[in-house]
């Protein structure tokens, strides 16, 4: 698993690389409290220990018990206190971070124009709990690092200067300690990677099958659905397993080196002080119970950086995950998608020379006021054209002008002030209906009506404040479609792009929507229609038909 | 907090055996961790009294020496088989806990289902359950074994030093980590539950966003929607930063909390010891006792912060673990549908779209509803389907009340096409096994073929031609008539269609209509439409827009 490429997760850090180093070094001043504590009470012990073999004399000064239990306490206190505050420190960096990339994130994929790989649940994945991983690595990885670099080798040489014997034990149990922790991160990390690309994965499909739930259920394959997503959320769950259980193993096995070592330290300190051992240096009680207390401290720091390996392998995945996404080259829609004022100018469109994937379009020019019949067999690239026309896609070759000014990312948001939109498939926000239609503009009466959606609205026992399903449920496919319509009357266009405007409609709706939008016409606006409706076609001035020439 | 309990009793009925296990385990752990050093610093200071008054020949240098090597091993062993017992039974109970909430999901109200909000249910699913593993791993299991090790070494320092010593360590350790974690909990509890909160309207955001980002960019809303979503974002992290602190704090009060419980230790000991009513390696005992019993309040600070959360998340998800179980009585031969005096609204107070229909369907009836947008065609075949309950009257299958049949039964004989049908994402072969599971490719290619869709897919891959998320790669005339061939694959005896041939060319609508009834020859075939090329085969017409034609004894 090793990589050449520039370290993802170095360069996401990059920008607020001065506070992880101030909160590392902060952490690492909190360990280096610890030695002085054991001192204390060290000295302490010894204190009682030297008086309890003269007849209980009196312990004079610091090292008396009350005294020596404030000096812990105080320490005790200050040790907390640093660390907390090198908490803060390593937090705020992470946080800066995290939030900078979600909006980032959250920016491009909205602009994105036509969907890749990665599908709502993929991304939602990747912003959230994803970018999250980023925290514990910065919380964890870090400081142990500083402590790893620092405290072993102040523990080291204290052992050596009070007896050799204690430092040859803790040198030898010190370094197996990176080079196992440098077997198990390879590990991790791939299981990690895996984990996280499961758990993106598992939510699109999830998304996916929620959004089918009536059709699965009409099909009875509820349960099928449901023993697809125990098998997904199994293995997910056994890669959460797998990547656990290295953690697990590996903090044992340092464990254990730990154990021992400090096991053997005691021993021999305790043989030292008998007497039976005579050899290694000499120890007293103070140093000995010094040692004793600094022992474990010594593995610490490693095994902080053990564990903290799996957050660095969880970050690694994503700031690579992250690094793909960023440099995935998805066409984006033209401009911001941001309200503005209109475009300028009398809404006459060109194409010149344009192609939409492997699609030519042919040459045209459509006057203001022109109505248009886009047409064509279906997957011809009808819809496709719309979008291209509303700036929602950009074309592979040619121009789009409008209002005499080229389609591009400064005019797409202005155009489409000026333009009314209306999707084959209806999709509504979770907002009543007198939102999805006008937005925070009062409700035109006439527009209800000309959209025929009175006799709807008055059906409804909410009316307007009633909130359809995500895909209009609640309403008919016709209401639906005629919500769409008064949606796009209340934008006042001077340009409409409507996908199959009649389709799935009884004649009577149809020709109602069909009025509308030749109203809209009389009144000046030019109709652009994808449609295979022959009433609707019997009244077009021109007709474009994708991939056949002009 | 019943829902807490609920979830709690939920995990351990699913993993009783090995959260058993685990949970004895992490006692050990504590309590071997507070044995070995304990044991260490007696052995230490006793040695060092011993070898002062040249005593070191005959002092027992073995069995301490062994009780703290098999001490340390065997704290290490515990821990490790602690955290795989506690993590793998945690991780299993969730997952049955995530398909058994999908389960009751594909059971709801079909009303609920059609309002339901794909990013909604994710978060139930997926966050909400991920936040639970937090009530055996983060509350239960490290309350009790903090509980329980406390306890035990309280006895032990008693047994061992003395009463004072016992009552200092663990009252200051019990009382201290009580009350951070208590006024933790409180604290942390609303913020932790709104930060949650804020995550999931996020999350919605995002999914929402992405789902609709072309209609909202041609509407102008795209940027509006992106502010929403970052602001959630912003506010979940206000929130997090309190929370963070809140965190730190406990975190500050459970260190100072050991610190206390080892300068009480080191004070009082010391005292006995200078006193001469405890010798000083006995004293030592208690120093060290509260040294290593920090291992056991430490936890509690992810506690604290985690409780708001895990307790919201228990409380939704329980809330959505029961649905009622349907009714199941069995399906009648007889495959007459018959609509009694029915009068239906889409809402109780709402006036009916229909009223008092009566019709009687017997097997191979040919029906075709027409009538304009609105006049009940969609809601008359729902009831049909069994997808709701009349208002008033009776819908029944062989003179059994639809809705009273075991639900899968009815499925296996009637099938419906919505309007707006949904595809899923996968290939083509999926979507059409969603229906036969057990299909094989010469039964799928055949209803390709009968939809007049084997040729527009030939040169995309045929039965593996790739769908994107809800199906998206296909015209919307596509889309219908694979919706069309999945329905096919039921061998349905009743077959309702609305809107069949939405999206087709004239000549197209008409060769697929054809297919279904030659493919279908026995099945009752109901066919909302207002399309000429769908009704003009249907036996019957009934009109559902004209008062007079109200009903129609068929």
């Amino acid at each position: 698993m090793s990589d050449s490429r520039p370290d993802p997760l170095r360069a996401l850090l990059a920008p607020v690389r001065t506070a992880v180093t101030q909160g590392s070094l902060l952490s690492l001043a909190s360990a280096l409290v610890w030695p002085v504590q054991a001192a204390v009470i060290a000295a302490a012990l010894a204190a009682l220990v030297e008086a309890d073999g003269v007849g209980h004399g009196p312990i004079a000064g610091w090292v008396a018990p009350w005294p020596a239990a404030l000096s812990v306490l105080a320490l005790g206190v200050l040790r907390a206190i640093l660390s907390q505050a090198a908490e803060a420190r390593l937090f705020d960096a992470g946080d800066r971070v995290v939030a900078e990339r979600r909006a980032a994130i959250v920016t491009r994929e909205a602009r994105v124009a036509r969907a890749g790989a990665a599908g709502p649940g993929a991304i939602a994945a990747l912003a959230g709990e994803k970018l999250d991983t980023l925290l514990p690595y910065v919380l964890r990885y870090h400081p142990a690092m500083a402590r790893s670099a620092v405290v072993p080798l102040l523990i080291l040489g204290l052992a050596f200067w009070h007896s050799w014997a204690v430092g040859v034990v803790l040198l030898m149990a010190g370094p197996l300690i990176p080079v196992f922790m440098a077997l198990v991160g390879w590990a991790a990390q791939d299981a990690s990677a895996r984990h996280l690309a499961g758990l993106g994965s598992m939510n699109d499909l999830l998304v996916d099958r929620l959004a089918a739930l009536v059709d699965i259920r009409l099909l009875d394959a509820g349960a099928r659905v449901t023993a697809d997503y125990a098998a997904s959320a199994e293995t997910l769950r056994a890669r959460t397993m797998r990547v656990l259980s290295i953690a697990f193993l590996s903090s044992t096995v340092l464990e254990l080196f730990a154990a021992l070592g400090v096991a053997m330290v005691a021993v021999w300190v305790g043989f030292s002080l008998l007497g039976v051992i005579a050899w290694g240096g000499q120890v007293d009680v103070r140093s000995g119970l010094f040692l004793l207390l600094l022992a474990p401290d010594y593995f610490q720091p490693l095994r902080d950086l053990s564990a903290a390996w799996h957050d660095r392998a969880a970050a690694q995945a994503m700031a690579r995950e992250l690094a793909a996404w960023e440099a995935e080259d998805s066409p984006l829609i033209l401009g911001s998608g941001r309200v503005t004022a209109r475009l300028a100018g009398a809404p006459e469109i060109r194409l010149r020379g344009v192609t939409l994937g492997a699609i030519p379009i042919p040459d045209a020019v459509i006057p203001p006021g022109a109505m248009v019949g886009v047409t064509g067999p279906s997957g011809a690239g009808k819809s496709t054209l719309l979008r291209a026309l509303a700036g929602l896609d950009r074309p592979t070759a040619g121009t789009i002008t409008v209002c005499g000014q080229t389609l591009d990312d400064a005019t797409a948001d202005p155009w489409r002030a000026t333009l009314g939109w209306m999707p084959q498939s209806p999709r509504f926000p979770p907002e009543p209906l007198h939102r999805i239609i006008a937005a925070d503009a009062p409700l035109d009466r006439d527009l209800l009506a000309m959209a025929a959606l009175t006799p709807v609205l008055a059906r409804l026992p909410a009316g307007l404040d009633t909130v359809p399903g995500e895909t209009g449920a609640g309403l008919s496919g016709g209401e639906a479609r005629r919500v769409m319509l008064a949606r796009l009357l209340h934008r006042r266009p001077t340009v409409v792009l409507a996908d199959e405007p009649t389709a799935d409609l009884d004649a009577e709706t149809a020709r109602q929507v069909t009025a509308a939008l030749l109203e809209l016409a009389a009144r000046g606006a030019t109709l652009i229609l994808a449609t295979h409706d022959p009433a609707l076609l019997a009244h077009v001035h021109q007709r474009l038909t994708p991939g056949q020439p002009a | 907090m019943s829902a807490l309990a609920t979830i709690l009793r939920l995990i351990w009925r699913d993993q009783r055996a090995a959260l058993t296990r685990g949970a004895v385990l992490a006692v050990t752990v504590l309590v071997m961790g507070a044995a070995l050093l304990g044991l260490s610093g007696w052995f230490i200071t006793a040695a060092a009294t011993a070898g002062l008054a040249g005593a070191g020949a005959v002092f027992d240098v073995f069995r301490p020496s062994a009780a703290v090597r098999f001490l340390a091993l065997g704290r290490t062993a515990a821990r490790y088989g602690e955290r795989l017992a506690t993590h793998d039974a945690t991780l299993r109970a969730l997952t049955s806990l995530r398909v058994r909430l999908l389960a009751a999901q594909t059971r709801a109200p079909f009303a609920a289902l059609a309002r339901l909000r794909a990013s909604e249910a994710l978060n139930r699913l997926g966050a909400d359950v991920d936040a639970l593993d937090a009530v055996t791993l983060r509350l239960a299991l490290p309350v009790g074994a903090a509980l329980a090790a406390l306890i035990l070494a309280a006895g032990g320092l008693v047994w061992l030093t003395d009463p004072r010593i016992a009552l200092a360590v663990c009252g200051v350790m019990a009382l201290g980590g009580g009350a951070a974690l208590w006024l933790g909990v409180r604290a942390a509890r609303t913020p932790a539950r709104q930060a949650e909160d804020q995550a999931q309207a996020f999350r919605r955001g995002v999914v929402d966003l992405v789902s609709a980002r072309a209609d909202l960019a041609a509407l102008g809303q795209l940027t509006t929607q992106v502010a929403q979503v970052t602001a959630a974002d912003d506010r979940r992290r206000v929130l997090n930063r309190h929370l963070d602190r809140l965190g730190r704090r406990v975190g500050l009060a459970l260190s100072l909390t050991g610190a206390a419980a080892m300068a009480l230790a080191l004070g009082i000991g010391g005292t006995l010891a200078h006193a001469g009513i405890l010798d000083p390696a006995r004293a030592a005992i208690g120093l060290f006792v509260a040294l290593a019993l920090a291992e056991a309040i430490t936890p509690l600070r992810r506690t604290a912060s985690e409780f708001g959360r895990m307790a919201s998340a228990a409380r939704r998800v329980a809330a959505r673990l029961n649905t009622p179980t349907g009714p199941a009585q069995p399906l009648p031969a007889d495959r007459t549908l018959a609509l009694t005096g029915v009068t239906h609204g889409h809402h109780p107070l709402s006036e009916p779209v229909l009223r008092g229909i009566d019709l009687r369907l017997p097997a191979g009836t040919r029906l075709g509803l027409q009538g304009p947008s609105g006049s009940g065609k969609t809601t008359l075949l729902a009831l049909m389907a069994g997808q709701d309950r009349p208002g008033t009257g009776r819908v029944t299958l062989g003179g059994r009340d639809l809705t009273d049949l075991d639900e899968g039964a009815l499925r296996r004989v009637l099938t419906l096409v919505p309007q707006r049908s949904a595809l899923i994402q996968g290939t083509v072969a999926d979507n059409l096994r969603l229906a036969a599971p057990h299909a094989g490719e010469a039964e799928l290619r055949a209803v390709l073929d009968a939809v007049h869709l084997s040729a527009p897919l030939a040169a995309r891959g045929g039965l593996s031609t790739p769908l994107h998320a809800r199906g998206a790669g296909l015209s919307g005339g596509e889309s219908r008539r694979l919706a069309l061939a999945r329905a096919l694959l039921r061998q349905p005896d009743i077959l309702l269609l609305d809107e069949p041939t939405e999206g087709l060319d004239a000549a197209t609508a008409r060769a697929v209509m054809q297919a279904i009834l030659d493919r279908l020859p026995t099945a009752t075939i109901i066919v909302a439409s207002h399309r000429p090329e769908d009704l003009s085969r249907m036996a019957l017409i009934l009109d559902l827009g004209r008062p007079e034609v109200r009903s129609s004894n068929l």
